[in-house]
């Protein structure tokens, strides 16, 4: 499969020079959550045409958005409480950012900020209306999400091969978010992102997950008459294997 | 081996549930209590959702009670009577506390007073049962002081004899006023529902010097309450908030299961106040630590919550 997706991003290629061009195509369309599942790893190939020594590449994979409401604790009566709310609409749950050479080295802070590349662009747009300074709440969110792999950089993590071919690794944590993924690719010259793609994908729940998920939720009522049920019958079962002495 | 729960939405070791599930099954085989009071916080502990945590322990509570308030039920050592009151008074506050709960979180205060439950019920339950148990083994080793005037009988009508609406209970052989086991129930079924433990060690004790039980009906009447509540209790997460785990109970339930065998052979080999003394220490210990996560200072000073978009809403 993967040679069949090199070989058609081959033939566009050899078509006469033009402008600088990009392209993506992501190793899976789907990725599934099974019960065994605990991460996993996503390649994102692509090729480009008219690249010269100069030019680096940057690919941000964005998951499904959340609202958030994150909390300042404070100290009250010796113990610590959250207060000082601050909410945040369709921020990011998942929000990667791989590039061939560390992306402060490729462009710059207003470079990035222009073309809306970084987590913090994302979190300034979200954030509910105010006064405050919220830069600390920004560090929260990103630090939150860092913690359980869901915001990362790698610096390093689009490697170029021969011909204008690139092959970029992102992970998928234990904790990867269900909903749909875009994968923006950018390829940068002087600090300016010359030609960009998106291509995108879908995180889904798949087997046991799935059924157990969509009862839960397609059928709230009778799910909980179902897990009381089961736990009456597991306790009577219990007591007939081990209680008769 | 890790397994994905499909609601808790996280990805955990099997072994460790089911190790869990083993471990507080076999302390609670040998010390006869329901367990919730521990498994509720392990499971925060190991990064379950407090939301999901507290309503899948009450669905496994429901397994773990279901077989004990069977035997109890044949053996008629469980006044039913009293069991429906109190269930009336449960049902009522598990209600009640469900809706505390969604509202809670709503204000993104639930784990704080998850936390503040439990430090408060753990310490005064755990101090109350240190200090007993440490008097009977006292008393053991000094017989000659053996004669105290404790619970005989005549002691003097209290405050409870005073409340209307009394009803005859044959089996407790009583005759009460029903306000109390309906406050007690109702005040059981909201803890049920808010720190996701069975209650029992709140009810033991009320029903014993509250209401003045005798001790023969006291175990079975109270499994016979937490085996309802807490199936209602589940019944309302799942219908309304969609926080019941299937997956984690089941595991949890075949490791208590197992457990509960063991530690109910090996509590057989223990002297009854070493065994409360030692379920008190335990109690105290889950407490201090609660405790002390509420008043250290801590690593992140911002909490980051789900907002909005989520089930509870």
């Amino acid at each position: 499969m993967l040679i069949a997706l090199l070989a058609t991003l081959l033939t566009q290629q050899a078509v006469p020079q033009e402008a600088p061009q990009i392209m993506a195509a992501l190793t899976h369309e789907t990725v599934e959550i099974r019960e065994d599942f605990a991460g996993t790893e996503l390649i994102l190939y692509g090729a480009t045409r008219g690249l010269t020594i100069q030019d680096e590449i940057v690919v941000v994979l964005r998951g499904p958005d959340q609202d958030l409401r994150v909390m300042q604790k404070q100290r009250s009566f010796g113990i610590w409480v959250n207060a000082q709310a601050q909410e945040f609409d369709a921020v990011p749950a998942y929000y990667t950012i791989a590039s061939s050479r560390p992306i402060e080295e490729i462009a710059s802070q207003e470079a990035l900020v222009r073309n809306g590349i970084g987590l913090a662009q994302l979190l300034d747009e979200s954030a509910s209306q105010t006064e405050m300074d919220l830069s600390d709440y920004f560090a929260a969110v990103e630090r939150a999400g860092a913690r359980n792999a869901l915001y990362t950089a790698a610096p390093h993590g689009v490697e170029v091969l021969d011909g204008g071919l690139f092959r970029a690794t992102l992970a998928l944590p234990p904790r990867t978010p269900v909903g749909n993924y875009t994968a923006e690719v950018y390829l940068f010259r002087e600090g300016r992102p010359i030609a960009s793609r998106s291509t995108s994908m879908r995180v889904e729940k798949a087997g046991i997950e799935r059924v157990v998920y969509e009862f839960a939720h397609g059928a709230p009522i009778l799910y909980g008459l179902f897990c009381v049920a089961l736990a009456m019958l597991a306790g009577y079962a219990a007591a007939a294997l081990f209680g008769r002495r | 081996m890790q397994i994905y729960l499909p609601i808790a939405e996280i990805s955990v070791n099997i072994f460790l549930l089911l190790g869990l599930g083993a471990g507080v099954g076999f302390l609670s085989g040998m010390f006869g209590v329901g367990g919730g009071f521990l498994m509720t916080p392990l499971l925060m502990f190991i990064g379950i959702p407090p939301a999901v945590a507290v309503s899948t322990e009450a669905n496994q509570i429901v397994a773990s009670s279901a077989s004990g308030a069977l035997a109890h039920w044949r053996r008629k050592t469980l006044d039913p009577k009293m069991g429906l009151l109190l269930l009336i008074g449960g049902s009522a506050g598990s209600i009640f506390g469900v809706q505390l709960f969604s509202f809670l979180r709503g204000l993104g205060q639930i784990d704080l007073i998850i936390s503040l439950s439990y430090v408060s019920f753990l310490g005064i339950i755990g101090g109350l049962m240190l200090i007993e148990s440490v008097r009977a083994i006292m008393r053991r080793r000094h017989p000659e002081q053996r004669r105290e005037g404790g619970r005989t009988g005549h002691r003097k009508r209290g405050w409870i004899d005073a409340l209307p609406f009394k009803m005859r209970f044959p089996r407790s052989g009583l005759y009460i006023s029903v306000i109390p086991p309906i406050a007690i129930g109702f005040f059981v079924g909201t803890l049920a529902a808010i720190m996701g433990v069975g209650g029992g060690f709140v009810m033991v004790p009320a029903m014993i010097y509250i209401l003045r039980m005798p001790t023969s009906v006291v175990v079975g009447t109270s499994l016979f309450q937490i085996l309802f509540v807490t199936a209602l209790t589940t019944f309302l997460q799942a219908a309304q908030n969609q926080t019941v785990d299937v997956v984690l109970a089941m595991l949890l339930t075949v490791g208590g299961v197992i457990g509960a065998q063991f530690g109910a052979r090996a509590g057989r080999h223990v002297k009854g106040e070493e065994l409360r003394a030692l379920l008190a220490f335990m109690v105290l210990a889950v407490c201090l630590k609660l405790g002390w996560d509420l008043v250290i200072t801590p690593a992140d000073m911002f909490v980051v919550l789900p907002h909005g978009g989520e089930a509870a809403h």
